[in-house]
């Protein structure tokens, strides 16, 4: 919300600015930066473990994706610990690469807590901990039309009591490969306990197909996604604050989290 | 600790002071203008002979003390001509004294260098003070006349960004200026992100800004206090003043109803750039690819009242009522946003006998937004407001021996309303509720004397005793003091220390003046803002005194300074004090400022050198800003200066200019960067990664508006045609920088970063016309 109502104060300035030729290209000399490492991890109950793991840059370096041969990855779980290999591959869908990736399939029960461990030659060292999380359920997901022929979607679950409970909602139509349609964070503060209902805009025609995803999500992975959203949309807004990034692991930058979420597809007749 | 240092200058003056003191009569009576019998108030009365002099009060009332003899007399104000008599005072005396107004209001500028002296020998130290007549002789940004914007260009005095109303004063924060409309307090006194303040120019006759050295009877905000006078009706005939601008219109009627017995004004002032887009939406609505620009205006009322029920006693009933509308519509969705201030206050003031005044007022003022929103049978609104009950009474005593008195107090009583939203649909499928109230009772009570030792030495010291009621009570003793001491003829020294509290703070995170800020009481977790300052100055006549040069230097310190924690949610939020975090300030700085206010050419400089900081450490390391180091405001500017010159080209021409510079805003930028490809892939990104708290400096602002009054003839009344032109040389001030991705048009591959500066506002020319009848 916050973010949405600042556009509205923003974007006159900005068109103003743009209309009048008032942005121009300046230099700004940035201090030295020594590079952070940077994982990624989501752990995915009946999936193989995979992990990226890159460099912090300079922001005015070449744009090139600054892998970490030499940087060595441990999942440890109940006392285990596996190995990841480093194995830079695209996935499946084209677009996510993984640095590192082992055969073995994560298993786990909600409650459980699985560590990570990232080390390289330069002495960097980055480790975390998540503990699994138990799927919420979508109860239910209707949709009403408009005389105009356009649907709103309304999507209902129930909120645990007397714990805190991050989500992310994310909806798709066609496929999941396809950029969100919709994709944001909320918490219970204001719901706990209660049947909680996700509305839309009348966005949607008559046979759309809509993949609806609820991801029961740890806070730290709320808190993550909050601070990359602040720290980007500070970059251009002249009345934000400067945003850390609330990393989920020590050391380093990034996030290691496990994906618990219940999904459901509709067509819109 | 640190007291016994600081009141040092001051015994130092005490002890120069003591062998001097004599037995003295009171000389007292009111200054009036001719024409409509308004009490003039801050009226310059002075007896150049005895080298002391004050300025009247707000009933338009002055008091000197002096030994008996024969004096020369001598009275002035802006835009009236200047009051000379001889007296001769053989015990205590009244003496009313009624000035006539300047035959040429393009001369209003030329006014006594008699107005220096008294600035000279005015205890009180760093205090600007601007007049309407002034502020409509220099050029605006579109032409608006704006009064608080003027003051910017005052030393000490910094605005936010361009074009913003916002005063940051010896590095305080627009939220800790104690903004006074008549009295009565204004939480919001902007419009659209700061760019014009409330206060409509026909409305309002001067403003006061103390920067320092506040006198006892203000409390309640840390930084300063801006002290606007409303303009009151005119007692002789009806009239009508108004303007047609490029982006507003004003209109103004006053006069009396009961002819020196009651008379009113009202004023009204509206912005009409929303009539035109109507327009081009009208005409585009057929359009295949029509997309509605959304409304926006605004508009100010002024409405005031006097009536005296006596010679001695008179009422009067001032009241302001300003909103923004910000709207949006199409098929299916509706957005409605406004917000804006209102105030009445109604005063009594009274007089008991020639040494005993006193002034009640019993006010209200408010400030609310309303955000509203509908899709369909979807509907969600949010609200926020404050609203104030204040009871205040001032008394003025004036007693033999150089005494003059003032002592007085003041209750609140605040009402919040903080993120009330409500979301509701219309078939009750849906609906949800959030926010708090809360309430709180403010109060203070003072006393204070302004003590004319001897010719040479003046005192003003007083005590603030202040407290806070929200389930949690605070109290606090502020004290207050002030000397001058006249080295010479033509040089003086003043010394001041003022302590202040603050117990309602504003909670926003942004650079800007958003109207969504709120303001917040303190409570058990959220405790007082507190701030200290001390100033040293000199002031020195010169050049048969046509200019006066002071030099100020100042230190403040802060505690309890408020910041929030990053991404922090301040919209709704039933927890809002989770999001506080609490540090320090300190301010320090040196005001160099020259004046001429005579002869055809006149103007100032000014010149502030400062540095403002802010830490906010703790042990929870959550807690931190910048790893708990300092780290400077975003206004922290190193260098200022202003330069405003006015020429009297010819009778009917005036042309004028204000240049400004100052360092660039202290301003945090990106230091480095790290890719996120998130759970699928899609949402691959560039994500900034920011260091030091405005560790960067944006490049420094300055620019030149030149202005041109024309003053027309027309059969009756009076009308001017007044030229501006803001930022004549059409520099690119910067208003914000940020870090672009370039890419390759055609395979979307990013090719590099740059840096880009936006500006906000090119060369504007403007031209108004002004008219009175």
């Amino acid at each position: 919300m916050k973010r949405s109502l600042s556009i509205y104060f923003f974007l006159p300035v900005f068109l103003l600015a743009t209309a009048c030729d008032l942005e121009q290209d300046i230099e700004v000399a940035l201090p030295e930066h020594a590079p952070q490492l940077v994982v990624e991890c989501y752990l995915q109950q009946g999936k193989t473990f995979k992990l990226a793991v890159t460099e912090s840059a300079s922001y005015f370096d070449d744009p090139e994706l600054p892998l970490v041969p030499d940087a060595e990855a441990f999942i440890t779980h109940n006392g285990r610990r596996i190995k990841l290999t480093y194995n830079p591959k695209i996935g499946e869908n084209g677009t996510k690469y993984y640095t590192h990736s082992s055969t073995e399939i994560m298993q786990g029960k909600p409650g459980d807590i699985f560590g990570l461990e990232v080390f390289d030659k330069k002495g960097r060292k980055v480790t975390g901990f998540t503990k699994l999380l138990p799927t919420v359920s979508i109860e239910e997901v209707e949709w009403k039309f408009n005389d105009k022929e356009k649907a709103y979607l309304l999507t209902s679950f129930q909120d645990a009591p007397n714990v805190n409970n991050y989500y992310r909602y994310v909806t798709y139509i066609g496929k999941t490969s396809t950029k969100a349609d919709r994709d944001f964070t909320l918490d219970d503060d204001l719901t706990d306990g209660k049947r909680t209902s996700i509305g839309s805009a009348y966005d949607y025609s008559r046979n759309d197909t809509i993949v609806v995803s609820l991801y029961h999500i740890e806070k730290q992975y709320y808190d993550f996604l909050g601070s990359v959203d602040d720290a980007k949309s500070a970059n251009g807004n002249p009345f934000a604050q400067p945003s850390k990034i609330r990393s989920s692991v020590q050391g380093g930058i990034g996030i290691f989290t496990n994906l618990a979420y219940h999904r459901k597809t509709v067509i819109i007749k | 600790m640190r007291l016994p240092f600081l009141l040092l200058p001051f015994l130092v003056l005490l002890f120069l002071a003591l062998p001097a003191a004599a037995q003295n009569n009171t000389l007292s009576g009111y200054v009036r203008a001719a024409a409509t019998g308004e009490a003039l108030i801050g009226a310059t009365v002075a007896i150049p002979g005895a080298g002391t002099g004050t300025i009247t009060n707000e009933s338009g009332f002055y008091t000197l003390s002096l030994p008996a003899g024969s004096y020369t007399l001598k009275a002035s104000y802006i835009g009236y001509n200047d009051f000379s008599s001889n007296i001769s005072v053989t015990g205590n005396q009244t003496l009313n004294i009624v000035l006539e107004p300047a035959s040429n209001e393009l001369q209003v500028v030329e006014v006594e260098a008699l107005t220096l002296r008294q600035k000279l020998n005015d205890t009180r130290m760093s205090v600007e003070k601007l007049t309407t007549k002034e502020a409509k002789l220099l050029p605006a940004l579109f032409g608006e006349v704006d009064l608080i914007k003027t003051l910017q260009l005052k030393p000490g005095v910094q605005s936010g960004g361009e074009g913003s109303s916002g005063l940051y004063v010896r590095g305080g924060g627009p939220d800790q200026n104690l903004v006074l409309l008549d009295n009565a307090l204004i939480y919001n006194p902007s419009h659209l992100f700061g760019f014009f303040s409330v206060f409509n120019s026909d409305a309002i006759k001067s403003v006061e800004l103390y920067k320092g050295g506040f006198p006892a009877q203000f409390g309640g905000r840390l930084s300063s206090v801006v002290d606007v006078d409303m303009t009151s009706g005119n007692n002789e005939r009806i009239q009508a003043t108004g303007g047609l601008g490029l982006i507003s219109s004003r209109l103004t009627l006053d006069g009396p109803i009961v002819k020196d017995k009651a008379n009113f004004l009202i004023s009204g002032r509206r912005t009409y750039v929303d009539v035109f887009t109507r327009q081009i939406n009208r005409l585009s609505e057929d359009q295949p690819d029509y997309n509605p620009i959304p409304d926006y205006y605004f508009y100010d009322l002024n409405g005031k009242f006097n009536y005296k029920l006596g010679e001695n006693d008179e009422l009067t009933l001032s009241s302001y009522w300003g909103r923004d509308f910000f709207k949006f519509k199409d098929d299916d969705f509706k957005f409605g946003f406004d917000w804006g201030n209102s105030m009445a206050s109604l005063n009594w003031r009274h007089k008991y006998n020639d040494r005993l005044y006193s002034n009640t007022s019993a006010g209200i003022t408010s400030y609310r937004y309303t955000i509203n929103n509908e899709i369909d049978i979807f509907s969600f609104s949010l609200s926020s407001d404050i609203e104030d009950y204040t009871l205040k009474t001032d008394f003025d005593l004036f007693l033999s021996g150089g005494h003059s008195l003032k002592f007085g107090g003041s209750a609140t009583r605040h009402n919040f309303t903080i993120g009330r939203l409500n979301f509701d649909s219309e078939d009750n499928s849906q609906t949800f509720r959030a926010g708090s109230n809360l309430t709180a009772t403010e109060f203070g009570a003072y006393i204070a004397d302004d003590y004319q030792v001897n010719a040479q030495l003046s005192l003003n010291y007083g005590l603030r005793f202040s407290g806070f009621n929200n389930g949690k009570t605070y109290f606090a003793l502020e004290p207050r003091l002030a000397a001058k001491y006249n080295l010479t003829e033509n040089t003086s020294l003043k010394a001041s220390y003022a302590s202040m509290m603050q117990y309602v703070h504003l909670v926003a995170n942004s650079g800007a003046s958003l109207p969504t800020d709120i303001w917040y009481p303190s409570s058990d977790y959220v405790k007082p803002q507190r701030s200290q300052q001390v100033a040293a100055g000199i002031s020195q006549l010169f050049g048969n005194g046509k200019f006066l040069f002071t030099n100020e230097v100042y230190y403040k310190w802060m505690e309890r300074q408020i910041d929030f924690r990053d991404g922090a949610n301040l919209f709704v939020n039933d927890d809002l004090e989770a999001e506080f975090l609490f540090g320090k300030g300190k301010s320090y700085g040196n005001e160099a400022y020259i004046e001429k206010i005579k002869g055809r050419t006149t103007g100032w400089i000014g010149y502030t050198l400062s540095w403002t900081y802010r830490k906010f450490d703790s042990e929870n390391p959550g807690d931190v800003i910048n790893d708990g180091r300092w780290f400077p405001t975003r206004y922290d500017r190193r260098h200022d200066l202003s330069i405003v010159l006015l020429h009297q080209l010819g009778k009917r021409i005036n042309l004028t200019g204000a240049f400004t510079y100052g360092t660039g805003n202290a301003y945090s930028l990106p230091v480095a960067r790290f890719a996120f490809q998130d759970v699928q892939g899609q949402r691959a990104s560039v994500v900034p990664i920011y260091s030091e708290r405005n560790g960067f400096r944006l490049a420094p602002n300055h620019r030149l508006d030149l202005g041109l009054v024309l003053k027309l003839n027309p059969k009756r009344g009076s009308s001017d045609l007044t030229f501006s032109v803001y930022n004549a040389y059409n520099r690119r001030n910067p208003y914000f920088v940020y870090f672009d991705q370039i890419e390759d048009e055609d395979s979307g591959q990013t090719l590099k970063f740059q840096a880009k500066q936006v500006s906000l506002f090119p060369i504007i020319p403007s031209v108004t016309y002004n008219f009175k009848f």
